[in-house]
């Protein structure tokens, strides 16, 4: 019996949320079997391009990947881009974007705080909020906890930084899509059924929501994913399967952040994978190495 | 310990709650978690439940509210985890009986809903199975009412059904005497149907077994003979595979929107017809008999009411008025009744009171009494037995003339035959035994194409063969001529075809007509 191999294209590390730094996620990825994997930062690349560095011949198979928080006025999102070209300037663009809006944001929370709620930071704490690559509410959040104004991060979340609502400047959907296509790679939904991780989107609204990301150039859905109970995962591998769309297994790991373990996607070595997951190994994986 | 789970799980206090639940669980104690107190679960919250139960597989969730349990079953993690809902609680105080079953009673919550509360403290499996059975009964074509939810009823269980303005039957009768008879009508209609639906093999319990399993549990505490006749009789009963309703009186008929439904399907079984008389003879005589008083409290009419409409239900079931072939059918039935009685006093330990002493007698001597009577427990629409005795003629003629006329038999042949059956018949009650003494049983069968009649008369008595006989000659004058010989000629001129064996102790007279 040909069992099928171990996968995981779904994973984050410090360079987002994630706990381990890439070489230390290389490492795990060996030590769990891998045979093939991506890494997936929030809206940055630069782990993808570490890891390349690391790699051996005899390393398990990998290709750059990136996990981008979308939203438009119908909802929110994250789409897994696979196989990109990390030089080529549309996928470029879409983490800029992103990021000019994070430190926008950044900044009118930081306002919104010192004006409204009488917590200031000092000038050295907020230079080091804006150099992170990635800040957002969490980073925030840790300060408020240093300085007392709140007695944890959930709290100082929850209690103030929620208290603003900041409402466009999202990166769109549509936008990541075509930054990833533009730089020759794949786009995938992420969790289709949790949107953006925290939500619950099944049936007919699961269905309208894929037809209109296919519409922006969608082409591949995460259906084994860690989170995912065995109707979910049929629920979206019957949407694969309407729409000739690739399908991919992750775990979403995030080192010590989450209790998920790597590979943990539902994938069973001895079930016949769906022909969609076949497909994307085959040309996501086989295109890089010509 | 159970582990708490209250407000609500998502993204924000996910990962606090899931190392909360983990640090809980380290010393491998049962992973089990009460969500009464959790009002909303998302999608981050499911994940934890997931890893949990990843780590976890004997993971357990309980009291989940219905909103929660909504959320878990449209994503399928009821599928994949142990998730035990938390149930409504439901008063009955005030409520009117409506209808009781062997383990438990229905009562009625508003006008459109009635709940059975079940007697066992731990009834989910009961209700469970309940729910399936119903389920196949349907499936089988008796109109029944599925639960739709299962309820707290203070410490047991109970199953609410949707009965919209349902009527019991027993109310009807007791309210309604002029709706009687169609209550009698409906009552039998509906146990035929039954009786006629066949049970795929396998799928409910088989009665048969479970009958020989009461006889031999109260076979010790009958004399030697009856023990033993009481076991042949239910192991000669022809094995069948028909529905069998198993607490078939008049409370759990209901009458909603001019439709009959049948309710209380605990006791459905598969077997030979036969064996659901047993427990109606009980419903409307065995339990009461003595006590009258206990059958108007059950069922609201009189004792006297409830008689009439066994007697008449029987009547309509059998399709005849022969009150022979209705008096055989409650024998046979009082044969079932009081084994099930007796057996039942014995585990209830209810010989130990001066009264239940009393009582227990009492049906064990009409046990006895009544196995004396009888040579089978099979009934027949074609076969009638009556005592060998020329007073029961008229029934036997009327038990032909009925079962011929069910056939559209042309009056020639029915004139015919029923010159036969009186020369047979006084053959038998004069020759066979001793002058009121032992039984005669006649079958009528008729086998269509080609429509043959064949009428079958079998006793017990002394061998005889009525066709050794010389027949007569009717040449000689009615003074020269013997008398026994001209009705056996009769027989054969009338007939086309007349056979005698004597088999088994028993004489067999076969007589075929072709019409």
């Amino acid at each position: 019996m040909n069992r099928f191999p171990v996968i995981d294209l779904h994973m984050h590390t410090a360079v987002s949320d994630g706990t381990d730094s890439p070489a230390e996620l290389l490492a795990r990825v060996k030590e769990a079997g891998i045979a093939y994997f991506s890494v997936t930062d929030h809206d940055a690349l630069r782990a993808c391009a570490e890891i390349a560095s690391l790699l051996g011949p005899d390393d398990p198979r990998f290709i750059s990947g990136a996990e981008f928080s979308c939203r438009d006025a119908l909802g929110k999102y994250h789409i897994l881009g696979y196989r990109y070209d990390p030089g080529a300037e549309p996928i470029r663009a879409v983490i800029e974007t992103g990021h000019r809006y994070r430190l926008k944001k950044l900044r009118q929370r930081l306002d919104f705080l010192y004006t409204e709620l009488h917590m200031p930071f000092s000038e050295e704490d907020e230079r080091a909020l804006f150099a992170l690559p990635n800040p957002g509410k969490p980073h925030i959040a840790n300060l408020m906890v240093r300085y007392g104004y709140a007695p944890d991060r959930n709290a100082a979340i929850r209690d103030y930084l929620d208290l603003l609502e900041i409402p466009d400047d999202y990166v769109q959907p549509e936008e990541a899509i075509r930054g990833i296509l533009g730089a020759g790679g794949i786009p995938v939904l992420a969790h289709p059924c949790y949107g953006d991780g925290d939500q619950l989107i099944l049936g007919g609204e699961l269905d309208e929501r894929v037809r209109r990301l296919i519409g922006y150039g969608l082409e591949g859905l995460e259906a084994f994913y860690s989170g995912f109970s065995e109707k979910l995962r049929r629920e979206v591998l019957a949407l694969a399967d309407r729409y000739g769309l690739y399908v991919t297994a992750g775990s979403d790991y995030h080192g010590g952040n989450k209790m998920i373990r790597l590979a943990d996607t539902g994938l069973s070595a001895d079930a016949p994978a769906p022909e969609g997951l076949r497909r994307f190994l085959a040309d996501a994986f086989k295109t890089q190495e010509a | 310990m159970d582990i708490k789970l209250a407000g609500r799980i998502d993204s924000d206090n996910a990962a606090a709650v899931e190392k909360q639940i983990f640090s809980q669980l380290a010393d491998g104690k049962e992973a089990r978690l009460d969500a009464s107190d959790l009002t909303y679960i998302s999608s981050a919250g499911l994940r934890v439940l997931l890893r949990v139960s990843k780590a976890h597989p004997d993971m357990r969730i309980v009291n989940v509210g219905s909103d929660v349990y909504e959320i878990l079953e449209m994503t399928g993690f009821t599928e994949i985890m142990k998730v035990e809902k938390v149930y409504q609680t439901v008063s009955i105080d005030g409520c009117e009986e409506v209808g009781r079953g062997a383990n438990g009673t229905i009562y009625r919550l508003d006008k459109d809903t009635v709940v059975k509360v079940y007697r066992n403290p731990d009834a989910l499996p009961e209700i469970q199975n309940e729910r399936e059975m119903a389920k196949l009964a349907l499936i089988l074509g008796v109109p029944t009412a599925i639960s739709y939810a299962v309820v707290r009823v203070g410490s047991g269980y109970g199953a609410v059904f949707e009965l919209l303005d349902a009527s019991s039957f027993s109310k009807i009768i007791a309210q309604q005497p002029d709706k009687f008879d169609w209550c009698v009508r409906e009552y039998a209609g509906m146990l035929k149907k039954i009786h006629e639906i066949e049970v795929p093999k396998g799928r409910l319990t088989d009665v048969q077994a479970d009958m020989l399993e009461r006889a031999q549990f109260i076979q010790p505490y009958l004399p030697e003979a009856s023990g033993k006749k009481l076991l042949s009789l239910i192991e000669k009963v022809p094995h069948e595979n028909f529905l069998i309703h198993g607490d078939y009186h008049p409370k759990n008929l209901e009458l909603q929107n001019g439709e009959v439904l049948l309710i209380d399907m605990d006791t459905l079984g598969a077997g030979n017809p036969i064996f659901e008389f047993g427990s109606i003879f009980n419903a409307f005589i065995g339990f009461s008999e003595l006590d009258h008083a206990v059958f108007l409290a059950f069922q609201g009419f009189s004792f006297e009411t409830g008689y009439a409409f066994w007697r008449k239900a029987l009547a309509a079931y059998l399709g005849t008025d022969c009150k022979s072939k209705i008096d055989e059918l409650e024998t046979k039935a009082s044969i079932l009744g009081y084994m099930r009685l007796l057996r039942r006093a014995i585990l209830r330990g209810e010989t130990e009171t001066e009264q239940g002493k009393t009582a227990f007698d009492y049906r064990r001597r009409k046990l006895i009494e009544r196995l004396d009577a009888v040579d089978s427990l099979s009934i027949s629409e074609n076969e009638l037995t009556v005592g060998a005795s020329l007073r029961n003629l008229a029934e036997v003629q009327q038990f032909i003339g009925e079962r011929l006329s069910s056939i559209r038999c042309p009056s020639k042949t029915q004139m015919q035959t029923a010159l036969v059956v009186e020369e047979v018949f006084v053959n038998v009650a004069e020759y066979a035994y001793e002058p009121d003494k032992g039984r005669v049983t006649v079958c009528v069968d008729v086998a269509k194409d080609p429509a043959v009649l064949t009428l079958t008369f079998i006793d017990s008595g002394r061998p005889f063969d009525p066709l050794q006989k010389t027949d007569p000659d009717v040449t000689l004058s009615a003074e020269q001529r013997d008398i026994g010989g001209l009705g056996i000629f009769l027989t054969k001129k009338l007939m086309d075809d007349v056979r005698y064996e004597y088999r088994d102790g028993q004489n067999v007279l076969t007589l075929t007509k072709n019409l």
